[in-house]
């Protein structure tokens, strides 16, 4: 993918460019809530009142995914979904590199669910009666068998989750880099400067449809991708926290 | 006509092969390469077909019940984000599989 995409403006020399921008995420998170959390009032303003309202919102997510109980794990849920979202919307900025469109970052992100949410189902109910609500509500016969498959299914989950993250933030970096080369001053744009008159009515006006398209469609698209990949992230991580939380008489049908 | 669209289809997999032959080996990529570029853009047009068709089912079923109950519509709408990432990640599968066709070096210079 060097082929296509250029290389952020920004890097330090050995080390990997989504750790960099990882690095860059984490002290803007970090940097904002101690900005809006040094001088904490009652009545909130400003920035303390945004934050207060990001996280009322995710709050309001879990309340209506898990329930009451869910809330004890919104610094978890929170703070990956503003992860996700802050890489997912930096690498929309030109001459950044967005660290959620490298395999690794969504791998390591997938992986810490994939931990938390066993542990959390392990410290929730024990683990031998954790390790019988994989064999699920089948006949003794049949258990071995769920079990197996139940194992592959919690395996397949970070794989997914991975995949998704991972496969839509380069798709569209891919699109965006191919629409850039086609519009470029080795494409439509250079077309139109090199002198002649065919060249400067085609790409100019090619030009000018290219920009229009990729300001007017394509960026929306791109940040409403954004917001929806780390959403759904998000919830599937709540989901797969209140299934294992979930008592083992009420789980017949909707564990997946 | 069955056969010449056989035949088409079948030339359309050997031509690149047989283009490299007459060309003998050059420096940077091998005889898999062709076919894997085939096979990644054939892939993923089969996958967003499909995903587009699931998608359109899901979406359909989800627009009609929230017309029904506009009441539960919040929540019809989440769980319609919800299956759709599902069923959007099958074709992210494939296109994860094209780009691993399209970029991984071991592929591309055997």
């Amino acid at each position: 993918m060097d082929a296509i995409e250029h290389p952020p403006i920004f890097r330090l020399p050995g080390i990997p460019d989504h750790v960099t921008y990882t690095w860059l995420v984490m002290v803007i998170l970090a940097a904002v809530a101690f900005v809006a959390s040094r001088n904490v009032q009652l009545v909130p303003r400003g920035l303390q009142n945004f934050l207060e309202v990001v996280l009322e919102q995710f709050q309001q997510m879990i309340d209506d995914v898990m329930g009451v109980a869910g809330r004890r794990f919104l610094p978890l849920l929170a703070t990956l979904g503003l992860f996700i979202l802050t890489g997912n919307l930096m690498s929309l900025v030109p001459g950044l590199a967005g660290p959620t469109g490298n395999l690794n970052t969504t791998g390591a992100c997938a992986l810490v669910v994939f931990l938390a949410y066993h542990w959390i189902g392990v410290r929730k109910q024990g683990l031998l009666p954790y390790l019988k609500h994989f064999a699920g509500p089948v006949p003794l016969a049949l258990k071995p068998l769920m079990f197996v498959i139940e194992i592959i299914s919690h395996l397949a989950r970070p794989l997914s989750l991975t995949l998704r993250l991972f496969g839509n933030m380069v798709g569209g970096h891919i699109l965006l880099a191919v629409i850039f080369l086609l519009m470029g001053l080795d494409g439509l744009i250079g077309w139109a400067l090199s002198g002649s008159v065919v060249g400067a009515v085609v790409g100019g006006i090619g030009g000018v449809v290219t920009i229009a398209f990729t300001v007017g469609f394509l960026y929306p698209l791109k940040i409403l991708v954004a917001f929806l990949q780390a959403f759904i992230f998000v919830m599937l991580t709540m989901l797969y926290i209140s299934v294992a939380i979930e008592d083992s008489e009420h789980h017949s049908e909707q564990h997946h | 006509m069955r056969r010449s669209l056989i035949l088409g289809g079948l030339s359309v997999f050997w031509l690149p092969g047989l283009a490299i032959a007459a060309e003998g080996a050059p420096a940077t990529g091998g005889w898999i390469a062709p076919f894997a570029v085939i096979a990644a853009g054939i892939g993923m047009a089969i996958a967003a077909g499909l995903c587009g068709l699931g998608q359109g089912r899901a979406v359909a079923s989800a627009v009609d019940a929230m017309a029904r109950q506009p009441g539960a519509a919040a929540r019809i709408q989440t769980a319609m984000i919800i299956g759709l990432a599902l069923i959007e990640s099958l074709a992210i599968y494939t296109l994860v599989i094209a780009l691993i066709l399209l970029f991984v070096k071991g592929i591309q210079f055997s």
